[in-house]
């Protein structure tokens, strides 16, 4: 914040000149004043949960959860998913391309995107 | 050693991404300065409290690292974890006042010191300016003092503020002109 954004709600900004000059002195210094950090980073990392401290199990239970939901649905309403896999089917013999050609641009995308984000996560050394 | 080269956008991908908690380290070696010194402002001074509660900060961000949006900066986030661990320690250490009216009332009669008169005893004894800003600063309302060490400590915007402490704008203005108003009559042997 600048040093007369301080003052905009201040009924009496000349009174307070040298209250504003005190905050904003003292900020200034705070902020020169680095902490040094003493084992602190060490300690935070060191009481750092743990992504294991999930139970193994929760993972493939909520796997399973959904695909029972997924049969569920389909035991249902039988007809509309037969109807919904027969327009697909009617929708992708009418288009020009083969489904490995799409496997394969669909693959070279992947590949790309995930080329790009292990790029930008590298390691810097 | 060299410091890591990459921007905190870079380090948050990673430990998000990766659960690189080398990347996480990094961060908290980049912010640990400016959250610990907003803590003890917070905190009046204790600097055992302020780094217990800067700890508690970097592991609630660790925590919540997907829930950032970057919607604000990663050291403006930190701020704003930071205020509402010390405002979570003021709540429970209230509770347990509550909890033992006994020592309550006994801690309330130290506290009612009047803060002219101690200030004043410590003007005798020379005591420097930077002690009475601190003691001033202590007895400021919670939202009063958070509100001053936003603005004027980690020098945010109002905006930036209001995001910190979770409230409108006018909220913060209106803090921040009622602690000065007591910050005023509390140092008012420093005015010009």
């Amino acid at each position: 914040m600048t040093t007369t954004d301080h003052n905009v709600s201040s009924p009496n900004v000349a009174d307070d000149a040298w209250l504003d000059d005190l905050l904003v002195a003292d900020g200034v210094a705070q902020r020169a004043d680095y902490i040094e950090d003493a084992g602190f980073t060490a300690r935070v990392v060191n009481a750092l949960p743990s992504a294991a401290a999930l139970p193994a199990w929760r993972r493939p239970f909520v796997f399973a959860l959904w695909g029972a939901a997924a049969v569920a649905l389909v035991l249902a309403m039988p007809t509309f998913f037969v109807d919904l896999l027969g327009t697909a089917d009617g929708l992708l013999s009418l288009q020009p391309f083969s489904l490995a050609g799409i496997g394969a641009a669909l693959a070279a995308v992947m590949s790309l995107t995930w080329g790009a984000a292990a790029w930008s996560l590298r390691e810097s050394r | 050693m060299a410091e890591p080269s990459g921007s905190d956008a870079q380090f948050i991908a990673r430990a998000l991404v990766t659960g690189d908690r080398h990347a996480f380290a990094e961060l908290v070696k980049r912010h640990q300065s400016s959250v610990r010194a907003c803590l003890r402002k917070l905190s009046a001074g204790d600097h055992a409290l302020a780094d217990d509660l800067a700890q508690e900060t970097f592991i609630l961000a660790w925590r919540n690292l997907a829930s950032f949006r970057q919607e604000a900066r990663f050291s403006t986030w930190l701020y704003r974890i930071a205020t509402n661990c010390w405002l979570a320690h003021n709540r429970k250490r209230r509770e347990e006042l509550l909890g033992d009216r006994v020592d309550a009332v006994a801690d309330r009669d130290d506290d009612a010191m009047p803060l002219l008169d101690a200030m004043q005893a410590d003007h005798a004894r020379g005591t420097t300016l930077k002690l009475d800003l601190e003691r001033a600063m202590g007895a400021l309302s919670e939202a009063e003092r958070a509100a001053i060490v936003q603005c004027y400590h980690n020098d945010l915007t109002h905006e930036e503020a209001a995001y910190v402490l979770d409230c409108p704008v006018g909220t913060v203005k209106t803090h921040v002109l009622r602690g000065k108003q007591k910050l005023k009559a509390a140092l008012a042997a420093y005015a010009r």
